[in-house]
């Protein structure tokens, strides 16, 4: 590149900003509440109840988020794109009997029925890239309609009742403990890590970001968005099936009975309060991740304080309601600046 | 104020501000009652925000606005509506899935409600319904008042072809029973018969003694109509002309100026023999077939009125549109992309039209945008090194001269020229040998317009081909070395810089002269 290089005078028409910047910056990290908020969450219910912070409890915990969070991430990084999946639930439960029927009712050996519904899940995902890049539908429709097909597949192939009889490898997975560590969390931890490492640290986790922030801009400058879209929903849709290992393990029976049902809401509540812009773009693994356990915090704290379970979901509305009009508030101001 | 009865439009000391750059400054203007006003001017003298301030668009910086004697309240769109304004805007903002009947009687309710209901329950209740058989005869009526016939009311709007588009949109305008009816080059997309309806409506409404804006490019027509005609330059009134006065050579000499305002800047003289882009009988959708060469280290304009397809020239080249003929060589081989991407590969950059929607993350920082065509190249087997990418941007921002006060600041929060110039990085980054630029200074303030010319020259010097396409003249005048003209998606002439003229420039474009293409022609 060779152009003249005039000096820079840098700062020279940024205004009053040196002040401010600190107030800006955490205005631009927006994962600092919800990290905040968990601390908050964590102290307050550890000091109430001491049995909230036991290892029984904690190793309960770390069950749950496992599930939840590699969900959250697939369903993040779809969301980044600008898409949503609204599949990711349902899929996970699909995924739980696929494997149970493979491993039992075909008598696959447990390795190769896991790998198999993989496959299969991938190519549910490729087909949500296709159609919403190839056909342009809309992310939501497209996902809708494989939430209700996938849903009826469950049932269809238990009919109601559980697939007992499973391997012992679905339940080493699902159930066993490295150094007092559920396993689950290792591999969500392992998971984020490579999420976080393909987002903050490779050029295509980048063109991610670029074509949820304006896809236009993006092709036009040479990215194919296409393709980043589409491994997305094929990420997303494997997540599911990944993690649908670990709740079959844990259950140790294939159960059609409300796995997974709802949670693709779980999923995206995580995600917007972790500081995940629904319009794509905006939103980082820390976030997410922090999103994750607030909300099982949150959860599991209120069996603890022995609250009606009824009340749960109120709770976790009102939250997923403060996360969101945050989220908008700062999308305001940031296009207010613009 | 001391205006007379028969005045329907009074501007006082009416302007227009976007920071520094005055865009209107329009210190008194009457439009009576039973004239037809035409106003012309080149691209970005004003005649929009012109428009837009009489319909409350957009709110002027200073001055009063009074329309049929009452004043103005600025910025409100429904009071100018209210005070009897009708803008039919050239973009119909009509609602696609909604009948013909439905977008004529948008936002009001028909007049003719055949039994008025006594009872005053009834008639409250009343208003809540659509009333559907009041609003189709309203909207038939409608509609052959302004002389369309055969158009099925019912029928979703976004089925229609665009002119039967257009005349609804002109007959929602009408609906109103406006004061000043204002026409924003209403027949641009009109076939001549519905065009000449267009006029008759004009007429008619200025007989009946309301007022009419009459915005147009196509001279001839502005000939035909007016009963005055305004001429605008740069924000400012430059003419008041007569339809006696108003010859298409003197309405040509007001809008380009009197003097050719000669710059500093020469581009470069150091142009290679050999054509680096040639593109053969090259057609898309709306383009073609468009015969053109760019050399090494030369700048080629591309002139043209809006919709001329200037900006479909780019994109083929591009690969953003899709080619549907002919043949583009680059860099003396056969260049198919399918993808912008492969453009990129090939050494290509596209500096698009619209910073905002076509360029900019713009929730995003500087850093990540200067770097998002170059990410492939500063990465090593995929992985972004958080100092590579730190040290490449702040290189490219130091070279543009970006001013800024982090690199981890949105973008957004820079001004418009040091976002173009953010992108001008992006793309000198990846050491293009071909940079096509659409409108490379809109929205840009004067002092880095100059800086951006500079980085221009100074890249062509190095031996970039650059096609750049402008709607300002003055631009193309100062930094090219020859400019095409394109009218209706060809290149109608081509004129090397020493035959530089803007007479023959806006003759081409305005399509109306052949002669101007046949003499351009003679020099490739």
């Amino acid at each position: 590149m060779n152009t003249s290089a005039a000096p820079a005078p840098t700062g020279a028409d940024a205004g009053p900003g040196a002040r401010t910047s600190l107030a800006r910056r955490l205005l631009n990290t927006p994962e600092v509440g919800v990290v905040a908020a968990c601390l908050v969450v964590f102290v307050a219910l550890s000091v109430d109840k001491p049995t909230f912070a036991s290892a029984v409890n904690l190793q309960g915990m770390g069950f749950d988020l496992a599930q939840y969070g590699l969900i959250a991430i697939g369903e993040s990084l779809v969301i980044l794109t600008g898409g949503i999946d609204l599949s990711v639930g349902a899929l996970l439960g699909t995924s739980v009997i696929l494997m149970s029927w493979f491993n039992v009712r075909a008598g696959l050996p447990p390795v190769l029925a896991i790998v198999v519904t993989l496959v299969i899940a991938g190519a549910v995902g490729l087909i949500h890239g296709l159609a919403v890049t190839r056909l342009t539908m809309p992310p939501f429709v497209v996902t809708l309609v494989t939430y209700t097909v996938a849903q009826g597949v469950t049932l269809a192939i238990t009919s109601g009742t559980s697939i007992t009889g499973i391997g012992g490898l679905f339940s080493d997975v699902g159930q066993m403990y490295v150094a007092q560590i559920p396993l689950p969390l290792i591999l969500f931890v392992i998971v984020a890590i490579v999420a976080w490492f393909f987002l903050e640290r490779t050029y295509p986790g980048r063109q991610v970001y670029a074509v949820g922030g304006n896809p236009e801009a993006a092709r036009l400058a040479g990215i194919r968005g296409e393709r980043r879209i589409v491994s997305m929903y094929v990420t997303s849709s494997l997540l599911s099936a990944f993690a649908g290992i670990m709740v079959l393990g844990r259950m140790g029976v294939g159960s059609a009975s409300g796995v997974g049902v709802g949670w693709e809401l779980s999923a995206i509540a995580a995600a917007v309060i972790g500081g995940v812009g629904l319009a794509g773009g905006q939103g980082r693994i820390l976030g997410i991740v922090a999103g994750t356990v607030l909300l099982e915090l949150i959860n599991n704290g209120l069996t603890t304080l022995q609250i009606n379970a009824n009340y749960t979901n109120i709770v976790l509305g009102c939250v997923l309601g403060v996360a969101i009009t945050a989220d908008r508030l700062r999308a305001r101001s940031v296009a207010r600046r613009g | 104020m001391d205006a007379p009865a028969d005045t329907a439009v009074l501007l006082r000391a009416v302007s227009k501000s976007y920071g520094p750059v005055k865009v209107l400054d329009i210190p008194r203007l009457d439009l009576p009652r039973g004239q037809i006003v035409a106003v012309v001017g080149e691209n970005g003298a004003g005649k929009s925000t012109l428009m837009g301030v009489l319909s409350g668009t957009v709110t002027p910086t200073t001055g009063t606005i009074e329309i049929a004697g009452a004043s103005l309240e600025p910025g409100r769109p429904e009071h100018a509506r209210e005070l009897g304004v009708a803008l039919v805007a050239q973009e119909f903002p009509l609602v696609g899935r909604l009948s013909v009947a439905e977008n004529l009687l948008l936002g009001r309710r028909p007049t003719n409600t055949g039994t008025r209901p006594k009872n005053q329950v009834t008639r409250a209740l009343s208003r809540l319904v659509f009333d559907r058989g009041a609003t189709r005869a309203e909207a038939r009526q409608l509609l052959a008042e302004v002389g369309v016939t055969g158009v099925d009311v019912d029928r979703p709007v976004e089925r229609l072809p665009v002119p039967v588009r257009q005349m609804i949109e002109i007959a929602k305008a009408w609906g109103h029973r406006p004061v000043v009816l204002i026409l924003d080059e209403p027949t641009s997309s009109l076939g001549p018969v519905e065009a000449e309806r267009v006029l008759d409506l004009a007429r008619s409404h200025a007989a009946a003694g309301g007022a009419v804006l009459f915005i147009g490019h196509r001279l001839d027509e502005v000939q035909a109509i007016a009963d005055r005609v305004i001429v605008l330059r740069s924000g400012r009134l430059v003419a008041d002309l007569t339809p006696a006065e108003a010859t298409e050579e003197r309405m040509i000499r007001e809008m380009v100026g009197s003097e050719l305002a000669r710059a500093d800047l020469t581009p470069p003289q150091t142009v290679a023999r050999t054509a680096m882009l040639s593109i053969r009988q090259c057609t898309a959708d709306g383009l073609g077939p468009v015969d053109l060469d760019v050399r090494a280290g030369e700048i080629v304009g591309v002139a043209g009125l809006m919709g001329s397809g200037r900006s479909r020239l780019l994109h083929t080249v591009m690969g953003a549109q899709p080619r549907t003929g002919g043949s583009v060589t680059f860099e003396g081989k056969d260049f198919r992309p399918q993808h912008p991407a492969d453009a990129v590969e090939a050494g290509i950059g596209l500096v698009p039209e619209d910073r905002k929607v076509q360029s900019l993350l713009p929730a995003h920082s500087v850093r990540w945008n200067v770097t998002l065509a170059t990410l492939r190249r500063i990465s090593t087997r995929g992985i972004l090194q958080p100092r590579t990418d730190k040290e490449h941007a702040a290189r490219i921002v130091k070279d543009l001269g970006v001013r800024l006060h982090s690199r981890e600041q949105p973008i957004s929060d820079l001004s418009g020229g040091n976002q173009q110039k953010a992108v001008f990085g992006r793309w000198l980054a990846t050491d293009p040998k071909l940079l096509l630029l659409d409108e490379p200074t809109r929205g840009v303030d004067v002092g880095a317009k100059a800086e951006i010319y500079r980085l221009i020259d100074a890249a062509a010097e190095q031996g970039l081909a650059v096609l750049v396409a402008s709607s300002e003249l003055e631009e193309l005048l100062w930094l090219c070395h020859r400019i095409v003209v394109m009218a209706h998606g060809r290149v109608v002439a081509d004129i090397p810089r020493d035959r530089f003229s803007k007479q023959m420039i806006m003759t081409a474009a305005a399509g109306t002269a052949t002669s101007a293409a046949g003499q351009g022609k003679a020099s490739t």
